[in-house]
């Protein structure tokens, strides 16, 4: 085991483990103030809807998918289609942000505000800190669509993975488990 | 099909698994749904980042993750009672 043999730039790694770091510290900090009042935290998570969560990962899973082919085609030198690939995976990154603006619209409209149950103060902050990621995914992806060269787009492919990886361990503490 | 297309179907099919056993109350199922997490995230770190053409690379990033997952898991086993 080599550094050399990690794909990509060390930095995009550092960054990688950092951010996973932060949101597992959030997600931990979470699941131990569930310890306090478990039937707080498990009705609180009821009225969530775990259907917009479970259609956005199919949403985000795909839109890697097509980040996943940008990289590979701007490496073989396709930048017609890296840049097609990378402009899928944005429009995923949007989908996923207007899926998420619905569900927030839903809660708030049910009265599930931030300062109601610790659960919701988490979960606004964990998926929201996410969210600004995807936005921040969303214009890297289109950044590097402008020239597509091979290493700056499989940099944002690695940032686009980043925020799916997030997302699915997100998910299970916020949305399933209690 | 190419490793690009497999790794999405495969997270496709773990996402419906996840589904699925949304419906479900209990420890067990509480366990699986992090279980599932943790084979997605290999998913995403094996076939999309390319960490499985890295010798030695995924496992070193799943051991911790896979820790971490499994004191989440505890941490619910108690609180769940």
């Amino acid at each position: 085991m080599r550094i050399d043999d990690l794909p990509g730039e060390l930095i995009l790694w550092i960054l990688i483990a950092s951010e996973v770091l932060v949101f597992a510290a959030g997600l931990s900090a979470m699941v131990a103030m569930g310890l306090r009042d478990p039937q707080g935290f498990a009705a609180a998570q009821g009225h969530l809807d775990g259907r917009l969560a479970a259609l956005n990962t199919v949403i985000l899973v795909t839109s890697g998918l097509f980040a996943a082919r940008a990289e590979r085609d701007a490496a073989a030198g396709h930048r017609r289609r890296a840049r097609i690939g990378l402009g899928l995976a944005g429009l995923g990154g949007l989908m996923f942000l207007a899926l998420k603006a619905v569900e927030y619209a839903r809660d708030i409209r049910a009265g599930l505000g931030m300062d109601g149950h610790p659960f919701y103060t988490f979960y606004y902050l964990l998926t929201g800190f996410h969210a600004a990621h995807v936005i921040a995914g969303v214009a890297v992806l289109a950044l590097v669509a402008i020239r597509a060269r091979p290493a700056p787009v499989q940099a944002g492919a690695m940032f686009w993975h980043m925020v799916d990886l997030v997302w699915v361990l997100i998910l299970p503490v916020i949305y399933l488990i209690w | 099909m190419d490793a690009l297309t497999r790794t999405w179907l495969l997270l496709l099919g773990l996402t419906l698994a996840t589904a699925l056993l949304a419906g479900i109350d209990g420890r067990l199922a509480a366990l699986a749904l992090l279980a599932l997490a943790w084979l997605k995230a290999r998913a995403i770190l094996g076939g999309f980042l390319h960490l499985r053409a890295a010798p030695g690379w995924l496992g070193a990033a799943m051991l911790p993750l896979g820790i971490w997952l499994a004191a989440i898991g505890a941490l619910c086993l108690v609180a769940l009672g």
